[in-house]
This record gives structure tokens, C-alpha cells and sequence, in this order.
């Protein structure tokens, strides 16, 4: 490699002409903007001192739990909150392995996407795997044309333009909704799982709307309010995962009895201070108020992991998960979660999303996905069914 | 990061709160303050609005007469008790008074006592920022009579499409001033035509009004006509930071007498006058090589000491002798000394809300520079005074002014007189 190869502006030249190739929403940039997001990154001792590892070490390290686990969300340098330096490292290798021709270019784009608005690159998420394509019976039950592709060249994606892009294949996932409900009657449990920004809250919207026009009672049962008071999970180590932090005996018995058209009295989880309205026992405590929920056609169960619990897979009537694609939910939140809400600091937030993906598909939503009646994949603008459900919605 | 939210819950009717009704209402109204808002969902705005929801709801607001409003944002003191850094746990967060100020527009918005015109009138919107910003003047009656009362050239003012922006890139900037740009250079073209080389320009502007493209722009302009070009960034005659406390840019934060010796050597003229000397063996239109002091960013140190000695251990810049020498940077160009030695003052301006929205763009999106939350208390405190101390001094005494938002160029009577002549 000609050693002017490394000189900054050289260098910067030609990454950007490479990274159009790579994320076409370059393209769009000019090469003075390109070089203020590649300044953060640039290493102290210069593009020539980045070491590459073999594509077959990055691939392995990338598909190990353990390096998620080690991703720093809140390094700090001075009183900032910097990237993490794994993710710094793997942003320079990619860098210098495009620019010096060590991993293609194709190699590239098939294991990591490149997010112009965070500047980094980040490892592709595997939804569906061997077993979740075996439980589909391995091809989709319908197939769109894939809208959300207009988004590549975008930095975020607002809630308008995202709700178009959608509009075949959650029209279809309605309906189809409809017909399993009429098929399997009511009162009935519908969970809807899938990972942050995905669009579960517009979707639910949209159902509960499309069924009380047709005059169904609809309510909803929020998981997080089962859950016991944090000071006492935290001493447990429990966290928020899991039957262990829940008030599962309760829940379980509510579901029961809300299935078969009874109203419930459920507790009352209090976000600001991290207690709940029942003691360890399940019992209301004294100064608790718990929610009543009347009966209802259909039940929503909102939350991560709906229908994980095994204990309680039985009673819910519709599993789905509802999918889009990593790019698309990071360029999701970056306006909702960071433009909009203002929730976190823009590099704690690179940092756990960067994180999060591979450890929630691991955990919640590929065992959901094998269990499930029906995934929606949004950037796919595919609806998945088990065979089962391909015979109700056939009818 | 659970997505489930209550403000998703539409308002419906019975359970509607005030909450979701004053939403509801004050989105509809902001879509005629800033046509930007159509574009978002209700769900969105809800989202932005809840930071600034107020503890004892919306009715809780005491709202300023608009007078006493008009008062205080025309206050030097407003702003600078603007907090940059203000803390809620270990998270920076909006100034308690830029924060009442948006919640006191926003309730009177729904309320209907502040009329919307008059909103418009004197605050801009920002969405990204989600906050209400006063806006600056630049044109003054001085200013307009400075330059006859109206612009030189005026053009279709294309940066109105960024109204529904809620950040701007380089190339949208680009495009929508490339008239106005192209007159400016070509303007600046027939000045130095008129006048004799070696020749100081000056372009000074408010933080992201583009100064640096259109530097770059007229550099490579200059060069495509065989002249030599070379820049001197004012920044490098600073005083170590230790020495300038909070002085301002001028006479008593830089090495003054360096920097006025290093203008006339490059000039080859004598100091306070711009009278140019022969130099004995040299071709006309070139003066002396310089060398000059180099601040140092990092360590906020100058290569000189406070006499304008070289300290031991220190490098100088050389500059090499140019036809045109652009100097760089927001230095008072209009003190006395300095003034006469320049040949083209020009003010290169983008209205605030566009520069905020390249900022957006170019110092959060890109560079990562600031906190969010520091940014917009910064922003929303520096415009007036920047404007005060800064540019409106500068455009009463300057050539040209370049002003983009309004796609007008601007020229005294005395320069429009060089630019008409055949």
C-alpha cells in the first residue's frame, strides 16, 4: 500500500467514493460532511496503525454473545459519554479493510450495515433462523413489494412515511387478525412481541381501532404492571426478565379469568418509584390501588416477552411478532427516541443499540418467532404463518 | 426500551384529558407557526411536547403581557443569564427560562392570548430543538441606510423550502444560493478587478451561515484566473487563553501590533495606511512573506509570548505573498487601524432558524461536537448577543453584505457605483 494510501485526506477521499457502495445514503452527503463524521474516529497514530483480523475472526466474535456483553453504553471521556471502543475498533478495521481491498466489498454489506447518522457500523441480526423458517413451513404466506427499500437513502424515518411503506402488509395482518378471531371466537388473548421501534404500539393502535369499529369490546394488560418492587428484584439479581420478576401466580390467574370474561383486579406498577401496589405475597398492600379491568372480546398483552412464560402460552389466542428490520428501527429512533424525545445522550444511545440487537434476538424474539402464529416483517413486507393459520386464513 | 406509551392513547371521547385536548389543539395551531409540523404525527409532537409538560399541567402557566415579552427578549440580560449547562441528575438540560418562555407561547397559543402573527413575528419554531427561539435582527435602520435603503441585486429566495426542514445538508444549501453566491463572486471579481493587487477581503458571518464554502468558493475562483490567493486565519494571533480571561475578539485578547505588522508587510504598505510602498527588486502586486504567530487549539497557548516575542521551543507560520489574502475569522474588522487596510469588507449572513438547522445537521448529526441539550441553550443565548457585538457593528461600516435566507446582495452606494461601470 502506497503509504500516501493513509494520508488523512487521501484516505477520507476514497472511503467516501467506497462507502456510497456500501450505504447508498452517501450519496446524498457531501464529502466535507462525509469527513466531519469520519473525524471522530480517526486513530490517534493514524489510518496506518489499524491491525485487521481475518474476516472469519470478526464473523465469530460477532456471532458470540460475549462481545455484546462486553459493549460498554456509558464510557466516558472527560465528562462525555463516548463510543465504545469494540465498536470503535470494528468501525476502523471495516474502514481500512474496504480502503486497502482486505474484506469485499459484498463480504461487508452482507454481515454489518453502515448507519450515516451514528457514523458506525453495526452486525446484521439474524431473524430467521433454520428453526424459524421450519416453523413457517419455510416460505412467507404473503409477499409485498418492499416499500421501506425508499428509506436506505434516509438518516430517520418519521412515523408518517413509515406507516405507508407498511400499509399492505398491516392491512393484511388485520385482517388476518379478524378472520383467527372469528375462527377461534371470543373473549381472546392477542400478544403482539417484537423489538423496540419496530412498530408494536402503531400496530396494536390499528387493531383495537379496526375492532371496536366492528363493536368489540377491546382492553389491554400492561406485563410491566406484574412486576415486583425493583428494589427487591435488584437484591435478587432479577431484573426485569422472566416469571421470577413478576407476580406470576396473579398473572397468571388473571389471564384465566379475564379469558373467560370475568373483571380483574390486577397491581398497579408505580415507573417512578420502582414499587408495586402488591407485597412479595401477591397481596394488595395497604396503601395500594390496583387496576380494574373489565371484560372485554379482546385482550391485549403488552410487553416483550407475551408469550415466553410457558405456564401462560396456553391461554393466548394470537402470538405475533411483529418485525422490521435493524437499519430501519435504529433510523426510527434516532428521530423518535433521540430528535423527538430527547431520552438519551447520542452516543449511550449508539452504544446500546449496537448492544441490544443480538442479545434480544437471542433471548426474546427468535424463541418467540419458533412459537409464534404469525410474524409480520415489515421491512420484508412479508406476512409469515404456521401452517395452521395458512388453513383458517385460506378458508 | 419499552415502546408502549400512554401517549399513544388517542384522546377518545369521555376519557379525553385536558393533557391529550391541549396536545391535540396546540399541534394543530404550531402546523401555522411553523409549516414544518404537518409533516409530523400527533404521536411525535406528543413526544417532543412531554418534555416540556409542565408539573402542575398546562393551566399552571402564568403568562407575560406581550409587551413585557417584547422587553425581555430584547434584553441583553435575558440572554446572558441563559444557563449552558444546567443539571437534572447527571443529564444537561433546556434553561429554566428558555423553557418558560416556550411553555408561556405555547399555552397562549391555545389559549388564544397571544395572537399567532405576532408569535411569528418575533419567534421562529425550531422542531428538532422543539423550542421557540426569539428572532435576531440584523438589518437595522442603520444598517439599511448604510446601503441606500435597499438591496443591490435581490434574487427568488429559494432557502423557503427549507421551512419544512428540520435539518439542512451542504448540498441543499448549496444549491438554493447558487445564484446569489455566483453574483456575490462575480461581484467580488470586479472590485479587485478595479483595485490594485495585493488585496485583503474579509468575510466574517455568524456560526454556520457558510462562510467557509463561499471562502473556499471564491479561493478556487480566484485561482481559475491565474491570481494567487492565500488566507491567515485571525484565530492565530490570540494571546494565550490564560491572558484574554473573557475579553472578546479584538485589540486586548490578540497580539495587535504583530497582527497589524503582519497585514502591512503583506500588504507592503506602512501600518495605518493604505498606502502601498515600493519594494526595491519585486514585481508589482506582491508583498513580503510573513511569518506570524500559531495559537494552539488544544492547549489554548500562542506561539508568542505577551511582548510578541517567538517563545523559545515555538514555530511561526509563514504565509508566502498573495495577490488576494483572505482573512479568516470574526475579528472587529471594523476598528479603525485595521478598517483601511482592507479592501473588501464583506458579511457573508443566514437567518438563524437555517443556520440552527445546519448546525443540526453538520455539528450534532456529523460531528457529535455538543450535548444536545447544551447546544440548544447555547444557540438560543448567542444569536442576539453575537449579533449585537458583533455583526450589526460590522454591517454598518462593510462593503457587502451577503444575505442568503433573503437571497439579496447588499452594497454601499459607493461599490454599487464600481459594479455598474462597464
Amino acid at each position: 500500500m502506497a503509504k500516501s494510501t493513509y494520508e488523512p485526506k487521501v484516505f477520507s477521499k476514497n472511503l467516501f467514493g467506497i462507502m456510497k457502495r456500501i450505504n447508498p445514503g452517501i450519496e446524498a452527503l457531501e464529502l466535507y460532511e462525509f469527513r466531519y463524521g469520519l473525524n471522530d474516529l480517526v486513530p490517534e497514530k493514524g489510518w496506518e496503525s489499524v491491525k485487521l483480523d481475518s474476516e472469519e475472526e470478526i464473523v465469530m466474535r460477532l456471532n458470540n454473545r460475549d462481545f455484546y456483553d462486553g459493549i460498554q453504553i456509558q464510557p466516558k471521556a472527560g465528562d462525555r459519554v463516548v463510543l465504545d471502543e469494540q465498536i470503535i475498533r470494528l468501525a476502523q478495521m471495516l474502514f481500512v479493510g474496504l480502503i486497502t481491498g482486505e474484506y469485499e466489498q459484498d463480504w461487508v454489506k452482507m454481515h454489518f450495515y453502515f448507519d450515516i447518522r451514528g457514523f458506525y457500523f453495526l452486525h446484521r441480526t439474524l431473524y430467521f433462523t433454520d428453526n424459524v423458517l421450519a416453523h413457517f413451513g419455510s416460505k412467507p404466506f404473503k409477499r409485498f413489494e418492499q416499500k421501506q427499500k425508499s428509506f436506505e437513502w434516509h438518516q430517520d424515518v418519521g412515523y408518517k412515511e413509515f406507516r405507508e411503506a407498511n400499509a399492505e402488509v398491516d392491512n393484511l395482518f388485520i385482517e388476518s387478525v379478524k378472520k383467527i378471531i372469528e375462527f377461534r371466537g371470543t373473549p381472546i388473548l392477542l400478544a403482539i412481541a417484537g423489538p423496540t421501534a419496530a412498530g408494536k404500539t402503531e400496530i396494536v393502535e390499528r387493531l383495537r381501532s379496526a375492532f371496536e369499529q366492528a363493536g368489540r369490546q377491546v382492553t389491554s394488560i400492561e406485563l410491566d404492571n406484574f412486576l415486583t418492587d425493583r428494589n427487591y428484584r435488584e437484591a435478587k439479581g432479577i431484573h426485569s426478565e422472566g416469571k421470577r420478576a413478576l407476580h406470576f401466580e396473579l398473572f397468571k390467574q388473571s389471564l384465566e379469568d379475564i379469558a373467560q370474561g370475568y373483571k380483574i383486579k390486577i397491581p398497579r406498577y408505580d415507573t417512578v418509584y420502582a414499587t408495586s401496589s402488591h407485597d412479595l405475597d401477591g397481596n394488595l398492600k395497604s396503601d395500594g390501588v390496583p387496576i380494574e379491568i373489565e371484560p372485554a372480546d379482546i385482550i391485549f398483552i403488552e410487553g416483550n416477552f407475551p408469550f415466553l412464560l410457558e405456564e401462560v402460552v396456553h391461554l393466548i389466542g394470537v402470538k405475533v411478532v411483529y418485525l422490521t428490520d435493524d437499519p430501519i428501527r435504529l433510523k426510527r429512533k434516532w428521530k423518535r427516541d433521540i430528535d423527538y424525545r430527547k431520552k438519551y445522550d447520542p452516543s449511550y444511545f449508539r452504544n446500546r443499540f449496537f448492544k441490544d440487537q443480538f442479545i434480544m434476538a437471542q433471548i426474546a424474539y427468535i424463541p418467540q418467532m419458533e412459537v409464534c402464529d404469525m410474524t409480520v416483517d415489515t421491512t420484508g413486507a412479508s406476512l409469515w404463518v404456521m401452517p395452521e393459520i395458512a388453513e383458517i386464513l385460506s378458508k | 426500551m419499552s415502546g408502549t406509551n400512554r401517549l399513544h392513547t388517542p384522546p377518545r371521547a369521555g376519557t379525553g384529558t385536558t393533557t391529550e385536548c391541549f396536545s391535540a389543539v396546540l399541534f394543530e395551531t404550531m402546523t401555522r407557526i411553523n409549516v414544518g409540523i404537518e409533516d409530523l404525527e400527533l404521536y411525535e409532537f406528543r413526544y417532543a411536547l412531554e418534555n416540556l409538560y409542565p408539573e402542575a399541567g398546562w393551566d399552571s402557566v402564568k403568562l407575560d403581557k406581550q409587551e413585557e415579552i417584547e422587553r425581555l427578549i430584547g434584553r441583553r440580560d435575558f440572554y446572558l443569564g441563559i444557563q449552558l449547562r444546567p443539571r437534572a441528575g447527571d443529564r444537561i438540560v433546556l434553561d429554566g427560562n428558555i423553557v418558560r418562555l416556550t411553555r408561556m407561547l405555547f399555552a397562549g397559543l391555545v389559549s388564544g392570548e397571544y395572537p399567532e402573527e405576532w408569535v411569528r413575528a418575533h419567534f421562529y419554531f425550531d422542531i428538532r430543538g422543539f423550542y421557540f427561539i426569539p428572532r435576531t435582527v440584523y438589518f437595522t435602520e442603520e444598517v439599511l441606510v448604510h446601503f441606500g435603503g435597499k438591496p443591490y441585486r435581490r434574487f427568488e429566495q429559494r432557502q423557503r423550502r427549507f421551512e419544512r426542514f428540520q435539518e439542512v445538508g451542504y448540498r441543499d444549501f448549496k444549491d438554493a444560493n447558487a445564484e446569489i453566491d455566483q453574483a456575490f463572486i462575480e461581484s467580488v471579481k470586479k472590485l479587485i478587478s478595479a483595485r490594485e493587487a495585493p488585496m485583503l477581503i474579509t468575510i466574517a458571518g455568524p456560526t454556520a451561515a457558510g462562510k467557509t464554502e463561499i471562502t473556499e468558493r471564491l479561493l478556487a475562483a480566484f485561482e481559475q484566473t491565474g491570481k494567487k490567493t492565500t488566507t491567515i486565519e485571525v484565530d492565530n494571533f490570540l494571546l494565550d487563553r490564560e491572558y484574554r480571561e473573557d475579553k472578546p475578539m479584538g485589540k486586548e485578547s490578540t497580539h495587535f501590533d504583530l497582527f497589524m505588522r503582519s497585514l502591512a508587510e503583506i500588504l507592503r504598505c506602512s501600518p495605518g495606511s493604505s498606502e502601498v510602498v515600493p519594494v526595491p527588486g519585486r514585481s508589482t502586486g506582491q508583498g513580503y512573506k510573513i511569518k506570524i504567530p500559531r495559537y494552539d487549539f488544544i492547549y489554548a497557548t500562542s506561539s508568542h509570548d505577551l511582548d510578541g516575542n517567538l517563545k523559545e521551543g515555538c514555530i511561526p507560520l509563514e504565509i508566502e505573498p498573495a495577490d488576494i489574502i483572505f482573512l479568516e475569522g470574526n475579528f472587529p474588522f471594523q476598528i479603525e487601524e485595521i478598517s483601511s487596510l482592507i479592501g473588501i469588507k464583506a458579511v457573508y449572513l443566514t437567518d438563524d432558524p437555517i443556520r440552527l438547522k445546519r448546525k443540526w445537521k453538520r455539528d450534532i448529526d456529523y460531528r457529535k461536537k455538543y450535548d444536545p441539550a447544551y447546544f440548544r441553550n447555547r444557540f438560543f443565548r448567542t444569536q442576539f448577543l453575537r449579533a449585537e457585538d458583533c455583526y450589526r457593528p460590522l454591517m454598518k461600516v462593510c462593503d457587502i453584505v451577503v444575505d442568503t435566507t433573503g437571497a439579496a446582495l447588499w452594497a454601499t452606494p459607493e461599490i454599487v457605483e464600481i459594479l455598474n461601470r462597464d
